[in-house]
């Protein structure tokens, strides 16, 4: 494999296929840093990497990682930018020109004397591009740089990116997974998987090999087109509206949308499983987190709550398990209130997966993380420790220390250590952070299984694809207020922002769809005509 | 609270200087304040910190020093007279104890206590003022250029406390969910369910550790010797600061040496003034420990004077 | 072919430094209590701060003239984070905190170097937000030589065992209260006797009482535990690398 100067290569494949190790490769950290067995070799400008003197390849080679709550070292802003350069050994006078340049054209002025620890995750990655970007690499490379991030400040780091390839000629390697907002921006993509390059070509080119294949790689967009038999994909929103638009045009609109409602509430009549009920928080500092708020959810829903950051949702969630306690208004799980019940333990009736797994995880081995639980609930094991394990599919990591496994795996040992106490209420905060399409959509159909054995299900995510795939109903929330709730068509389908891929693709040409199983049931009769004839014609 | 550095940026005079005048200055408060006895010259070094707490805006974080001092204060003036034997002016004399003897209160270890807390309330006050008007950056970076490693261990944990914290309160959280009640339980088992939460907290921090340091690497630390940023600047203010401070140290050192600003307690109680001398070096040691309060206060009033030093 | 690179191999000159240095301030210290010392016409009070400070300086410097690489500065700062962080009142007992526990447990296992700097820097640390005060160089100077002393523990006695180790816990929560009243005394008590050192002492007994049965507590309960995770964690800073020649990976 070779990469040109000036090349943006993205590097996709799901987790555990060796990209991150790949991006380690390039950066020079593997061997130096890891070491491990090491075969091969790798070249830089004609030279081995491993013969560059390391501060050397430093200047030539930058890398962006993952969370960038662990790649910050100082406290100041500026101090950050600069420690790099102090390691380089540069003289004072360069440190100063080289700090302000990337200042001013990343926009850092008005953070210029933050405290590091208490910048936003936008702004932390942020500052962690610009503090490599102050050694004045050729070439970067990203690892998942947007994995922790919500959708906005994600994007905006892309664009970002994009500048730096387009307008500044860096060379960019993306390792990434979330694919639908970075796909169009390369110009060659990389498959890799179980460790190998599987395919290397041009983003369209790799579109239609990963749609070949069945892996979901691809974006939705992509994957619909594919999916429906054209030979050319379209893999921005852009595109594919174009190639609808024209395939659709003069076709009348299959009988208009239609919105299909969450099953009729045989529950009407019974008290809800959870109802919150005129909520007002506010935190000692004096933020008033949630504006009276109302909401009900009964057995058997599964309900999203999307919002962006700041807008109350995990307090929302946190008011819902009782672990804050409402300032005004009231919380009722099945018809009680839980604030005026001290001796009562929520944790039994509801469970509670925070965002970090690994805030769980302190036992030797997978099992006792189970056992711990029901212990302190003074609970037996009548055979469903077994029983999660096996659904979860971590079984055979029974015996395993939990902190060996991987971030997918110690998430589903997370979920199995709070569900063991058979729960009727399962409450989730942004579970999708950080995994890939295959771990995600594992974790969907798993919840909406729960949902249908009758547990409620609320969560709180930035991911607009998942709760359009699996929610049956979604809660948008704005600076503490619920401002709408419904049906996720009556949510999603009316916003142009919050939408899917595939939302924005059929929006205006053919209304009420959201996902791509949608697409493909509505759309697809309605073109295979024309597709028909078209595969011909391009033959 | 604790996501937030004790220090506030807000702009001042006093806050803008370099940290190397700011912690001379503050040096000099500390050890005059630890060398002098006479309680004039303690009483002098409290009033001129004092108002350089005021110019620095910081009376409402003073009084959260004063509520710690209050406590040992009570603590030096009990301790002081029950075992001090040596004053002459006796005032009460109590029952014969194992260890100290017979209880003797007089004037003199009164008068010493006395003196001794308003020590003590001069060396906390200049730590609250240090809180106050240096940024923990600007101090640390001064170190860095000869202690770079002690320097970047320092600013990260200091990076890292504050996420900590909010990891610590979400652990608790989990763990409430899990079954744990905090509230209950003896004092042996709160500290178990607490250690767990710690253990937690390591065991995620140690993962992390391991982040940190290959996003050092990636940025060539350890590649080769290092240099150091600084945005420090040195201004006229900070060469009139450093003088003063070494003009008040000075002066004061020399004092002592001949007798003046020590006081003599025990066994019987000195003039407070034993001359001419005393007051006039008590005056040169006050005025040039007040150089920042004026300036600062001078600074306030008169743009011309700020924007020449 | 395979290279450890291991960097903790601590400079011979400081191995007879350090205890010689900390024999020369306790003698300075004991000395002091005879009052007509060459040395004490500036007050005891100032001599004692003088003597700290040194000290402290004396271990930084140490541990820059040491090699130390990316993972073990970000390890120092962690460990050094969570016994800061540990402060933080979480549990309603009075001066129970398992902050000494975690800086012994560190010493312990990564050496007086790296236990010495995890004390000292927790205590600093912490104090950027609680706010920095005269106790500030006295609880970095006492962490810091709990941490060292934990390391210098385990390499006079290796097989100390959780026993010995629970006694040295407790023990470092009287010393912790006992360093932290030097200041105290020396500063503002007149003379320096030993009754009125039992005073002053007597004065803080349950504070350091709380303190120490903490650290027993702690260790009864996590000392095990913890060293273990540390001395799991230790083995992944010896970087291993083997090359193989193109292609051919032996099995």
């Amino acid at each position: 494999m070779s990469i040109k100067e000036g090349e943006f290569v993205l590097v996709a494949g799901a987790s555990g296929s060796g990209k991150s190790s790949l991006a380690r490769v390039l950066s020079g950290l593997i061997p130096d840093f890891y070491g491990g067995r090491f075969g091969g070799k790798v070249y830089f400008q004609e030279k081995e990497m491993r013969a560059i003197d390391r501060r050397k390849l430093a200047r030539q080679v930058g890398m962006v990682f993952q969370d960038p709550e662990k790649q910050l070292v100082m406290n100041g802003v500026e101090a950050e930018i600069a420690f790099g350069l102090e390691n380089l050994g540069l003289p004072q006078k360069e440190m100063f020109r080289r700090v302000a340049e990337v200042i001013s054209f990343l926009g850092l002025t008005e953070l210029r004397q933050e405290f590091t620890a208490n910048l936003s995750g936008g702004q932390k990655q942020k500052l962690v591009l610009a503090a490599v970007l102050a050694m004045q690499p050729r070439v970067l490379v990203l690892d998942e740089p947007t994995s922790q991030l919500d959708p906005v400040a994600a994007e905006d780091f892309f664009n970002l990116v994009k500048r730096l390839n387009e307008e500044m000629g860096f060379t960019i390697i993306l390792i990434e997974q979330r694919l639908e907002r970075c796909f169009h921006l390369a110009d060659r993509v990389v498959i890799m998987e179980g460790g190998r390059v599987v395919q290397d070509g041009a983003p369209d080119q790799a579109a239609r090999w990963a749609a070949g294949s069945g892996l979901s790689l691809i974006p939705p967009v992509a994957r619909f087109f594919s999916v429906l038999g054209f030979a050319s994909l379209p893999v921005t929103v852009k595109e594919g509206r174009r190639q609808l638009g024209q395939l659709l045009s003069g076709r009348p609109l299959s009988g208009g949308p239609d919105l299909r409602k969450a099953p009729a509430s045989s529950s009407a009549g019974q008290t809800p499983l959870l109802e919150v009920k005129n909520l007002w928080f506010t935190y000692p500092n004096g933020r008033e987190a949630l504006q009276d708020i109302n909401l009900k959810v009964s057995a058997g829903e599964f309900v999203a709550i999307l919002g962006e950051n700041g807008s109350g949702k995990s307090t929302l969630l946190k008011n819902m398990v009782g672990l804050l306690q409402p300032g005004r208004g009231r919380v009722l799980i099945k018809g009680s209130d839980m604030s005026k019940n001290r001796g009562w333990h929520p944790g039994r009736l509801v469970a509670y997966l925070s965002q970090n797994p690994n805030d769980y995880l302190f036992q030797d081995t997978v099992e006792d993380e189970l056992l711990f639980t029901m212990k302190n609930f003074g609970m037996e094991d009548d055979g469903i420790v077994d029983g999660l394990l096996k659904e979860l599919q971590i079984g055979r990591h029974r015996r395993v220390n939990p902190r060996d496994l991987s971030s997918g795996e110690r998430q589903r040992v997370a979920l199995a250590s709070v569900l063991v106490t058979r729960p009727e209420l399962l409450v989730l905060d942004e579970p999708t952070r950080g995994l890939d399409y295959r771990l995600k959509a594992g974790l969907g159909s798993f919840l909406a299984g729960r949902a249908a054995a009758g547990a409620g299900v609320v969560l709180v995510t930035h991911d607009v694809e998942f709760a359009a795939e699996y929610a049956s109903r979604v809660v948008m929330m704005f600076a503490g207020r619920i401002v709408s709730e419904g049906t996720r068509h009556e949510t999603l389908g009316q916003s142009v922002f919050y939408s899917t891929q595939i939302g924005k693709l059929c929006r205006g040409l053919c209304d009420g769809i959201l996902t791509f199983d949608e697409a493909v049931e509505r759309i697809g009769p309605l073109l295979s005509g024309i597709t028909v004839a078209r595969a011909g014609t391009l033959k | 609270m604790l996501d937030k550095l004790f220090y506030k940026e807000k702009g001042l005079f006093l806050q803008s200087l370099h940290p190397l005048a700011a912690l001379t200055y503050l040096g000099t408060l500390l050890v005059l304040a630890l060398a002098f006895t006479n309680p004039l010259y303690l009483l002098g070094i409290l009033l001129v910190v004092a108002l350089a707490i005021r110019a620095a805006d910081g009376l409402e974080a003073w009084e959260s020093y004063l509520k710690i001092a209050l406590f040992m204060m009570v603590l030096v003036m009990i301790i002081n007279p029950l075992v001090v034997h040596a004053g002459k002016t006796v005032i009460w004399q109590g029952p014969h104890i194992p260890v100290f003897g017979r209880l003797t209160v007089s004037l003199e270890a009164i008068c010493y206590g006395a003196a001794m807390s308003v020590r003590l309330l001069d060396i906390i006050s200049v730590f609250c003022l240090y809180n106050l008007i240096v940024h923990p950056d600007k101090a640390l970076n001064l170190f860095s250029r000869f202690a770079g490693k002690s320097v970047l261990v320092i600013s990260l944990a200091t990076r890292m406390f504050p996420a900590m914290v909010r990891e610590m309160e979400n652990i608790r959280s989990v763990q409430q969910m899990r079954g744990v009640d905090f509230r209950k339980g003896s004092a042996k088992e709160k500290v178990g369910k607490y250690s767990s939460l710690v253990n937690i907290l390591l065991l995620s921090s140690l993962e992390d550790s391991l982040e940190i340091a290959e996003s050092m690497q990636a940025r060539a630390f350890g590649s080769g010797p290092r240099t150091c940023y600084s945005r420090n600047l040195w201004r006229p203010r900070d060469t009139l600061f450093l003088s003063g401070s070494a003009c008040a140290l000075g002066a004061g050192i020399w004092g002592l040496l001949h007798g003046f600003g020590s006081y003599t307690f025990y066994p019987q109680l000195d003039y407070l003034i034993s001359g001419p001398g005393t007051v006039a070096l008590l005056l040169i040691v006050l005025f040039s420990l007040s150089i920042p309060v004026l300036i600062g206060w001078g600074c306030g009033r008169w743009h011309y004077l700020k924007s020449k030093i | 072919m395979v290279k450890a690179i291991s960097n903790d191999k601590p400079n011979p000159m400081l191995k007879i430094l350090f205890p010689l240095f900390l024999i020369i301030i306790l003698g300075l210290l004991l000395a002091g209590i005879k009052q007509e010392n060459f040395v004490a016409r500036q007050g005891w009070g100032l001599l004692s701060a003088e003597i700290m400070v040194i000290a402290l300086a004396f271990f930084y410097w140490g541990f820059e003239q040491g090699r130390a690489s990316s993972r073990e500065i970000a390890l120092i700062a962690v460990l050094a984070a969570v016994a800061a962080v540990g402060r933080v009142p979480f549990a309603a007992l009075p001066n129970v905190q398992p902050t000494t526990f975690v800086v012994i447990v560190s010493g312990f296992v990564f050496g007086p170097r790296a236990g010495f700097m995890v004390g000292s820097t927790a205590a600093l640390v912490s104090n950027f937000f609680l706010g920095q005060g005269p106790w500030t160089p006295w609880q970095m100077f006492a962490w810091g030589l709990a941490g060292a002393s934990a390391g210098v523990i385990k390499m006079i006695c290796p097989g100390i065992g959780t026993r010995g180790m629970s006694v040295f816990n407790v023990a470092w929560g009287y010393l912790f209260g006992w360093i932290m009243n030097l200041w105290f005394w020396t500063s503002f008590i007149q003379p320096l006797n030993w009754q009125s050192f039992l005073a002053s002492y007597a004065a803080s007994f349950w504070f350091d009482t709380f303190h120490a049965a903490g650290n027993a507590a702690f260790y009864l309960l996590f000392g095990v535990g913890f060293t273990k995770i540390l001395k799991r964690f230790r083995r992944k800073l010896i970087i291993r690398t083997i090359e193989d020649q193109a292609g051919s990976l032996p099995d």
